[in-house]
């Protein structure tokens, strides 16, 4: 304890100080908090206001008159928590003084013109977003609005006393539902056979079309989730192998329609190592702050994908904007992790352990005991869980945004807001829930809405206030819609992407005439019955004429496997009765190629070990190369040791490998689904490349795409001067739109007119009016030279209206 | 929305409503989850200083500058076989400057004609971050954090376009010329801080890698002449104005994007373009800067900050083990080194001072950190560690020069600007560790002293999802004011 003479030693020496350049400045949320927390706020915080004082901002602070900047001794405030009056002290008499030192600290803290944390509040805020899931009453239709969302809306709209936004057209709704759906235009025939269809529910039957598509929805959604999950082909971190992607699983996921909690459920416990990237994040070099270990990685990525919770905050401190505390967010950060995991504050630690346990114990608790795979299957249960209605609201809520151009909570990862209606979100998040998450029935029923096909609402200018909903808002192209757009006109998009996926679906009917070529192989043991956990090395050398343009592996191992391409680590697998597969045209490159797999036998007394691998590959020359196990690959007892994912050298002479007899067991499990696999990975089928599937470029990064280091769930609204220069001369734009130029001449045999049609059907989804035609036909003349077609070109896509959904 | 009590919640929780506190457009920017400035009601008293300088020129020694070799001459032993690497402290002799009893290391006699009007910063000092690395210091020294961060910190140039804006609107107000981006070793880590992070692309770097190819970037697409350019904007503002969707123009988001193309229009069509081009520099003066692209960087820098921009970058390039970077051959490369910034240095100094712009123009010298002959440092060690002595001694020439990462005494050089002119402040240790022994600076207390003379409050903060961020850490960067003329 302090002796009240060092005290007021300490008291004296620090005024003086605190005006001179070398104090300390005051830290507010450290030094002053803690003192209003303990003696005023109880009376004068929150919606407390004893005396008509309330201390909960900085503005009230500086209203009130109770405090002086220019003259701190005669601060009102000073006064009463000095005064020796047990009238009129404060804090009123019977309650602890504040001391000495705690009253230098406020003096110091009015001289220096009260520093408040920004938007620190006392207050309370008053809403809390429910947890369960609810389902809401439905409203009477009005006439033939007989679409649940349309009810709601409806009643949203008298509520307000607003009108409903009007209908779009057919064509209009083309264009949205499309880039909406899948990412691209339609194109002119598929315009004009839309618009002669007499159908009544044609639009519905358009939108489940489309949502069949299963590679274009899995190329188009790829985009939203990567952005959601921090996942890509290249960033920082790869380099080290401090981060995994998860692009294979993700893509497969969303070909599939994997329903969204078994989508959860496999990123925060996952069966494989090709959806762990999530949860693992990124394994920085040299010490990062406490805020930012992978376990506090773990728990802020968790929160923000899944629930729309910022745990930025409450990582470094108790959050000032939602409830979430410090504790609370290592709890969840505990669950994953492997060590003791020390709560820091602000980067010190408070000589706390964190406690595995996750925010919504209504539903269920983690059992800290429990091993860290049970955590995480127990956290994954309680996510998915069917009462966990914030997790349904969450996506729910992000999918309307993309559709509607506007969140139910805005932005989307502040869901402790209040939703604008919060019966809108309820009801689809409750529907999502009872069509077994299924992500495509989600869009399906706010596309087949009303008031999804309703026309734009026109925002004058910046918006403030309570939002309402007056229709949907204009969203500009994404930069992966922008460029796929571009590129469907022009016809101009590479011809080689670098997403590690197979872009279409194995069918189990699938008629494939190809034959397995793989051998399983061993080393020297396999003449009698291998060892069990016998590890060796085995590998083959393959020369390549040119870069793969597409193809794939299938692949497994009796019992585990680590492959390696050119000495990094690729692929890893521990249960041979699945096949795995593995994209190869982003790890081959032309020239010499090293695939070495470290694999493993198991069991406990000598059993049967093997290894099979079998690729097809169409390279960029045209030549189609297989590549599979057999007597030609070499072996070596001496596995090496691996060092961040890279393969460390290997002693020793390398023998040719033993051709092993597959036993019943391998073939009867591996043979069918290999054939189908690989019948995948050789798919020879051209799709055209889009943007999702490509590294990001200095183009795509100007147009807004994100780079992925942290979850960034909404792509910027506006264009900027930067951008619009990139738009204007970035060389591969302008080379885009000279090829185009080309193709466009080609197609309509050089007529100026028909050109002009054929661009505004499939550019703008609609008839050039005469006007436009006329200012069109003066600039390219009878004959369109290529420069003019290409200038003609770039001004549509440039129009808002090709920039634009709406 | 009210504050109200609620029974159910925690208790002992503080929590806040920040909308409450939203003027409307912040609202606006808010609700669109954009970053929101953060005024004196929000954090308590700051004013903007007023700025002794209207632009900035970062001359960046990517890769680790030592100052031994540069700024901060010790001890000289020459080469020879059998030298002890203890021993070994400069591999350079010392020379005089234009300031009376400053000296500076042999190889820069342009830039010691010139340091009568510089102040040095011998102290500068960067925190252990682990293990040195290259691409968590730059990232640290250009936005002032320590990555990784849980939102994209911008860059110090994007903060002084977000606050300040070009001092030319037609000219984009943060240039970054000489890193390439694309290809080179730790691309993706350089990529990370070249960025206006949260503020949004509007404040980004427009990047120039070749100084010689800027032009380009602000040309109409290669091929494309300007009668044609000009055209090709008439058509686009006939099929805007005769569009039959007119009626939806009058949409923010809309006439936002009209704008921004106008702007770029506008840049790729004005005579400040030209300041892009240094072919239109005489050839006299070219040769004087001419030493490579870190030269023809520094001249671009001069004409862009004379049309205009507030913030140029002009790096050496960091490109792993190579130029400053030097890791063996130290003292061979360091010769290279001198060559290559010299003479466009000091030119860059003379033609400021002779167009009467060095008072308002603040140039610095700065590297990620310092390097030292012996053993770097390793996770968990302090700046003193990072000498720890690693017996050794000298055979060949390459194994002459300073090879290890030191992050206990850095030199930074600052003219103009309203800075002092031919003073030294702080110093470091004259025997090994050479750490910083006399007024050390943090790199949160440089960049305050860099903001304050370009007239921004190491204060200035936004909010950007519900953080306040601020463009010296935590708001607790402080200017070294005896730097200040």
């Amino acid at each position: 304890m302090i002796s009240r003479l060092t005290s007021l030693f300490f008291f004296t020496l620090l005024l003086p100080l605190s005006t001179s350049a070398e104090a300390k400045p005051i830290d507010f949320a450290h030094d002053v908090v803690p003192i209003l927390q303990k003696h005023c706020v109880e009376c004068h915080g929150g919606r407390e206001a004893k005396g008509s004082f309330s201390l909960n901002t900085r503005a009230l602070w500086v209203e009130s008159g109770f405090v002086d900047t220019d003259d701190v001794a005669a601060s009102h405030i000073i006064d009463l928590v000095t005064s020796d009056d047990p009238e009129s002290q404060m804090p009123p008499k019977g309650k602890a003084r504040v001391s000495d030192q705690e009253v230098a600290i406020l003096k110091q803290w009015i001289s220096e013109d009260l520093p408040w944390e920004a938007g620190f509040s006392f207050g309370v805020q008053s809403y809390e977003p429910p947890l369960k899931p609810r389902r809401p009453t439905i409203p009477a239709a009005d006439g033939n609005r007989s679409h649940p969302i349309d009810r709601l809306i409806d009643q949203h709209l008298a509520e307000y006393g607003l009108p409903r936004p009007g209908l779009i057209d057919d064509a209009t709704f083309l264009r949205r539902v499309h880039l909406d759906l899948v990412g691209l235009l339609p194109t002119p025939e598929e315009l004009q056979k839309f618009l002669a269809d007499q159908s009544p529910d044609k639009r519905t039957h358009k939108i489940r079309e489309l949502l069949a598509d299963d590679t274009a929805y899995a190329d188009h959604w790829l985009s939203f989730f990567n952005d959601l999950l921090r996942n890509d082909y290249s960033g920082t971190g790869f380099i080290t192998g401090g981060r995994k992607q998860v692009s294979s699983w993700l893509y497969e996921s969303l070909l599939y329609n994997k329903p969204f909690d078994q989508m959860a459920r496999e990123l925060i416990a996952p069966s494989s190592d090709a959806s762990r990237g999530f949860i693992d994040g990124i394994k920085w070099r040299g010490n990062v702050s406490a805020g930012q270990t992978v376990e506090i990685q773990f728990a802020q990525s968790l929160g923000q994908a899944f629930l729309g919770i910022n745990l930025k905050c409450a990582s470094c401190h108790d959050s000032f904007i939602d409830r979430w505390t410090l504790e609370e967010s290592y709890g969840l950060a505990a669950i994953y992790s492997q060590r003791e995991l020390e709560i820091h504050r602000c980067d010190k630690p408070i000589g706390k352990t964190a406690k595995a346990g996750w925010f919504f114990p209504e539903l269920g608790q983690i059992d800290p005991l429990a091993s860290r795979e049970v955590r995480l299957q127990q956290l994954a249960g309680l996510m998915a869980h069917p009462e966990n209605g914030r997790f349904t609201r969450t996506i729910a809520n992000r999918f309307w945004h993309r559709l509607m151009g506007r969140g139910i909570v805005h932005p989307l990862d502040a869901m402790q807001s209040k939703p604008w209606n919060e019966d809108l979100l309820d009801f689809l998040a409750i529907s999502l829930r009872d069509q077994n998450y299924d992500l495509k029935q989600l869009l399906e029923l706010i596309a087949t809405s009303e008031s999804y096909q309703s026309q734009v609402e026109i925002i004058e200018g910046p918006q403030s206030g309570d939002y309402v909903f007056r229709g949907p808002r204009s969203r500009r192209l994404t930069a992966e819609q922008f460029l796929d757009s571009v590129w469907q006109i022009t016809g101009s998009a590479p011809d080689k992407f670098d997403a590690p996926v197979f872009r279409t679906k194995v069918s189990a009917e699938q008629k494939t005439d190809l034959k397995l070529k793989a051998e399983w192989i061993w080393g020297d043991s396999a003449k009698g019955v291998p060892p069990a956990n016998e590890t060796i090395v085995v590998r083959t050398i393959i020369d390549l004429r040119a870069a793969v343009k597409r193809g794939g592996a299938v692949l497994t191992c009796d019992n585990s496997h680590v492959l390696f391409i050119n000495r990094r680590e690729v692929d890893k697998g521990d249960d041979w009765t699945k096949v795995r597969t593995l994209p190869l045209h982003t790890l081959l490159k032309p020239g010499k190629n090293d695939i070495t797999a470290i694999v493993t036998n198991g069991g406990a007394t000598p059993n049967p070990a093997g290894f099979f691998f079998d690729a097809r590959l169409q390279l960029e020359n045209g030549e189609t190369v297989s590549l599979s196990s057999d007597a030609t690959w070499e072996w070596n007892p001496n596995a090496p040791t691996t060092r961040e994912g890279r393969l460390g050298g290997i002693k020793g002479t390398w023998k040719p490998v033993t051709i092993v007899e597959p036993n019943k067991s391998w073939t009867g499990a591996v043979n069918a689904q290999a054939t189908a696999l690989l019948a995948v990975a050789a798919d020879g089928k051209s799709l055209m490349v889009r943007a999702s599937l490509l590294k990001n470029t200095a183009l795509m990064k100007s147009l807004g795409r994100p780079m992925r280091e942290q979850i960034v769930s909404m792509r910027p609204t506006q264009l900027t001067t930067l951008e619009a220069i990139d738009l204007s001369n970035e060389a591969s734009l302008a080379r885009a739109f000279e090829t185009g130029a080309r193709h466009l001449i080609a197609q309509s045999d050089g007529d100026a007119k028909r050109l002009t049609r054929e661009l505004f059907l499939f550019a703008l989804s609609r008839e050039p009016t005469s006007n436009e035609t006329q200012i069109i036909s003066d600039m390219l003349g009878e004959k369109p030279e290529p420069s003019k077609v290409e200038d003609l070109l770039w001004s549509i896509c440039m129009l808002p209206e090709f920039f634009l959904i709406r | 929305m009210n504050y109200e009590y609620d029974p159910k919640a925690p208790e002992h929780i503080i929590r806040r409503d920040f909308l409450k506190q939203l003027s409307a457009a912040g609202a606006a920017a808010m609700m669109a989850g954009e970053p929101r400035s953060l005024s004196a009601n929000d954090v308590g008293h700051f004013a903007h200083p007023a700025a002794t300088a209207d632009s900035c020129i970062l001359l960046w020694m990517g890769g680790g500058m030592a100052a031994p070799d540069t700024f901060d001459p010790k001890r000289y032993l020459p080469f020879e076989k059998g030298l002890k690497v203890a021993d070994m402290l400069s591999t350079f002799p010392a020379i005089p400057t234009a300031v009376s009893g400053l000296e500076i290391c042999e190889g820069m006699e342009g830039i010691a004609s010139v340091m009568d009007r510089a102040t040095l910063i011998r102290s500068a000092v960067q925190p252990d971050l682990g293990s040195i690395l290259h691409s968590r210091h730059q990232y640290h020294w250009h936005t002032g954090y320590v990555p990784p961060q849980t939102v994209a910190a911008p860059h110090i140039g994007a903060w002084m376009a977000r606050v300040l804006g070009p001092q030319n609107p037609v000219m984009p107000a943060f240039i970054n010329i000489g890193q390439r981006l694309e290809g080179v070793g730790e691309s993706e880590e350089l990529k990370a801080f070249t960025t206006a992070g949260f503020f949004g692309s509007e404040y980004g770097p427009l990047n120039l890698p070749y100084p010689e190819e800027a032009a380009k970037s602000v040309r109409p697409p290669q091929g494309m002449t300007g009668d044609r350019f000009v055209n090709r904007n008439r058509l686009y503002r006939k099929l805007i104005d005769q569009s039959p969707e007119r009626a939806l123009m009058s949409d923010y988001q809309q006439e936002s994007m009209l704008r921004s193309m106008e702007n770029a229009y506008r840049l790729l069509s004005s005579k400040e373009r030209d300041a892009f081009d240094i072919a239109l520099e005489p050839e006299e003066t070219r040769q004087k800067y001419d030493t490579g692209r870190f030269g023809r960087g520094c001249l671009l820098a001069r004409r862009l900050v004379e049309s205009g921009a507030r913030f140029v970058e002009v790096t050496t390039e960091y490109v792993p083990f190579l130029h400053w970077d030097t890791h063996s051959e130290g003292h061979t490369t360091m010769d290279r080194m001198h060559k290559e910034i010299d003479s466009p240095i000091k030119q860059l100094i003379l033609d400021l001072e002779e167009r009467g712009m060095l008072e308002r123009t603040l140039v610095v010298i700065a590297s990620e950190f310092s390097r030292d002959a012996l053993i770097e440092g390793q996770p968990g060690s302090n700046a003193a560690d990072q000498a720890r002595d690693k017996v050794d001694e000298l055979s060949e020439m390459k194994h002459y020069g300073l090879h290890r990462h030191f992050t206990g005494g850095t030199s930074v050089v600052m003219f103009g600007g309203g800075m002092k002119r031919g003073f030294v402040y702080g110093k470091t240790a004259d025997e090994r560790p050479l750490m910083a022994v006399e007024n050390p600076v943090s790199i949160e207390d440089l960049h305050a002293t860099i903001m304050t003379a370009m007239g921004v409050s190491p204060k200035t903060g936004y909010d950007i999802e519900g953080r306040p961020f601020y463009v010296t850490k935590d708001a607790k960067g402080e200017a070294v004011q005896e730097l200040f003329a």
